[in-house]
């Protein structure tokens, strides 16, 4: 399992590189060790699958939810709640940020570069070798610079997290995954771990010994799999 | 070649780009602007022209810029940038000009909201604009499916010279599904000899207008475009049929609706219930052929929509009053709910009894 666990974790990766649902994932893990974990919506860019659509299942989770509140959730404005500050600046507790996709979503982040000195937080960068624009090496290190560049933070590893939504094998999981390894390797940055979806952890813990593997339950479900 | 994960805006993008289209011309939204997102950085690279116009109305005057010159063009918008477009879709219409347009559906009617609704059925299919037209009107249900219908909304578009819109409503926009590509071979844009590309050292004038001031000539370019919408609907009438060939009861549904609607004949056939489903795939022309056909055997029809009841006007015009047609819908951004549909679809089936 992942040690090297820092107050701060924040995922970043380009659009659809599956943030939202590691960042809940990693937010609940965090829980079951830390008694206040708080939990960012960082995303001002993609209307739909957020973290806030989950707000009422995380409070119950124990979880401090903080995005845009009642009315705004579901607002088409980019606004930041001041309790963001709160989960920085608290030093017994967690924070995970989920932030929006791409550069245009890690602008968000730059705003709180005085927050974050270095060494107090893990910035990931999340990437799916089977997401446009990331499947090659070359791909994640550009969309990666543009993040750095928008957030003026910089990434402390990668999160290996190829994947086909509910349609994910194994077999594509270990072909994206030495995409990911080999942009690491140009970028001299670790890979932290490997997330993939829970029934699949198993098999990859056999297969990727060296890595440590992290288990997703997906969330962000279209409305046809939804009870 | 390996499946890739899309959403369904990116997916609307990269299968323009493979249908051929190297011009796109819009102005962001929410529930679209991952297409313009997508295109922006896609285009350069197959050395295609992105530009984000001042407007909507801009946009549309671009796309009947650049069809009238004969390219391969796109724009795409949400509910109310449509309606601004809408000027300029009745000049391409009337001009007899090819493009694909986009309408990521969303709550309204006004500014109503970013969620996803299907509550722009009328404004597609039943014209929009002024005028005598049509657009022929594709309705994808899946990112799959967004990816070869836009192959097809450009060569139907060339084939007839029509403007093409996919309507589709913000869920299949922003939800991701895996894709295959398949290989990247890109379309060549029939030849277009009406192109106002030049004369040609003599050649006959070009000219692109839907401009006809003498009444008899106008009346005469309405009856042409009348044969040739005429022809739309004998020849590209599509859809698909779920479970149908038995059913007594035939619930219609296009995009997210229908997959909702999939989940729920498979729950009532568990149940024993003789439940189809039929999706149209053209919203126009409408697939009237199919439902002329079932409607022999089926005893009840349920149209199911995210609106309050607009495409049951084209059920009904199809059943012609032979059996009864009920109607189940969300509006205002809310999406039908499985369990909700399938109590509706218990309680037609036993005869109106909960």
């Amino acid at each position: 399992m992942i040690n090297n666990v820092r107050r701060i974790t924040i995922f970043t990766g380009n659009l659809g590189s599956g943030k939202t649902e590691l960042a809940i994932n990693f937010a609940l893990w965090l829980k079951k060790k830390h008694q206040r974990v708080g939990i960012v919506d960082l995303d001002i860019i993609n209307p739909y699958f957020r973290t806030r659509i989950m707000k009422d299942y995380l409070e119950k989770m124990g979880l401090r939810v903080i995005c845009p509140p009642g009315k705004l959730a579901g607002a088409d404005v980019p606004a930041l709640s001041p309790a963001i500050l709160g989960v920085l600046e608290d030093e017994q507790g967690m924070g995970v940020f989920d932030v929006g996709g791409d550069d245009i979503g890690a602008t968000a982040l730059g705003r709180f570069k005085p927050y974050l000195p270095e060494g107090a937080y893990h910035m990931y960068f999340v990437a799916n070798a089977c997401r446009p624009f990331t499947g090659k090496p070359a791909g994640i290190v550009k969309m990666l610079r543009s993040v750095e560049k928008a957030s003026r933070l910089k990434v402390t590893a990668l999160v290996s997290n190829t994947n086909l939504g509910l349609a994910t094998d194994p077999d594509t999981v270990m072909a994206g995954h030495a995409v990911v390894e080999e942009a690491a390797r140009q970028l001299q940055l670790p890979v932290a771990f490997m997330a993939v979806k829970s029934d699949l952890a198993p098999e990859m813990t056999r297969r990727v010994p060296q890595v440590p593997v992290f288990p997703v339950d997906l969330r962000m479900l279209p409305p046809w799999l939804r009870e | 070649m390996a499946k890739v994960l899309m959403k369904g805006n990116e997916a609307l993008g990269e299968g323009a780009v493979r249908a051929g289209c190297r011009y796109f011309f819009g102005y962001p939204i929410t529930p679209q602007s991952e297409l313009p997102h997508y295109l922006a950085k896609r285009m350069p690279e197959v050395g295609g022209l992105y530009l984000q116009s001042e407007s909507e109305t801009a946009a549309a005057n671009m796309v009947f810029g650049a069809a009238g010159a004969g390219a391969r063009v796109m724009t795409s918008s949400s509910g109310p940038g449509i309606s601004l477009m809408q000027e300029g879709i009745s000049y391409i219409a009337g001009a007899e000009l090819p493009c694909v347009i986009v309408n990521m559906i969303r709550g309204g009617p006004g500014l109503g909201n970013i969620a996803p609704a299907q509550s722009d059925y009328f404004q597609a299919v039943k014209g929009g604009g002024h005028g005598d037209y049509r657009l022929i009107c594709l309705a994808p249900a899946s990112v799959q499916e967004i990816i070869d219908l836009m192959q097809d909304a450009f060569d139907l578009a060339d084939k007839y010279r029509n403007p093409v819109m996919l309507l589709a409503d913000g869920v299949l926009g922003q939800m991701m599904e895996p894709v295959e590509l398949g290989e990247e071979k890109i379309a060549e844009a029939p030849e277009k000899p009406w192109a106002a590309t030049g004369r040609k050292k003599g050649g006959p004038k070009r000219l692109i207008n839907s401009l006809y001031i003498v009444p008899e000539e106008c009346e005469k370019h309405n009856i042409k475009l009348a044969q040739k919408y005429d022809t739309i609907r004998r020849n590209e009438q599509r859809w698909e049929e779920y479970r149908v060939d038995d059913a007594t009861m035939i619930l219609v549904a296009f995009g997210t609706c229908a997959r909702i609607c999939k989940a729920v004949v498979d729950s009532a056939r568990n149940e024993g219930m003789a439940v189809g489903l039929i999706r149209p795939i053209t919203v126009w022309p409408y697939p009237t052929d199919v439902i002329t056909r079932v409607r022999e055997k089926a005893e009840q029809f349920l149209v199911v929509e995210m609106n309050m009841g607009q495409m049951i006007e084209d059920v009904k015009l199809a059943v012609e009053g032979m059996r009864p047609v009920h109607f189940y819908g969300r509006s205002g951004g809310m999406m039908p709910v499985a369990r909700d549909v399938f109590g509706e679809v218990k309680k037609l089936y036993n005869g109106g009894a909960a």
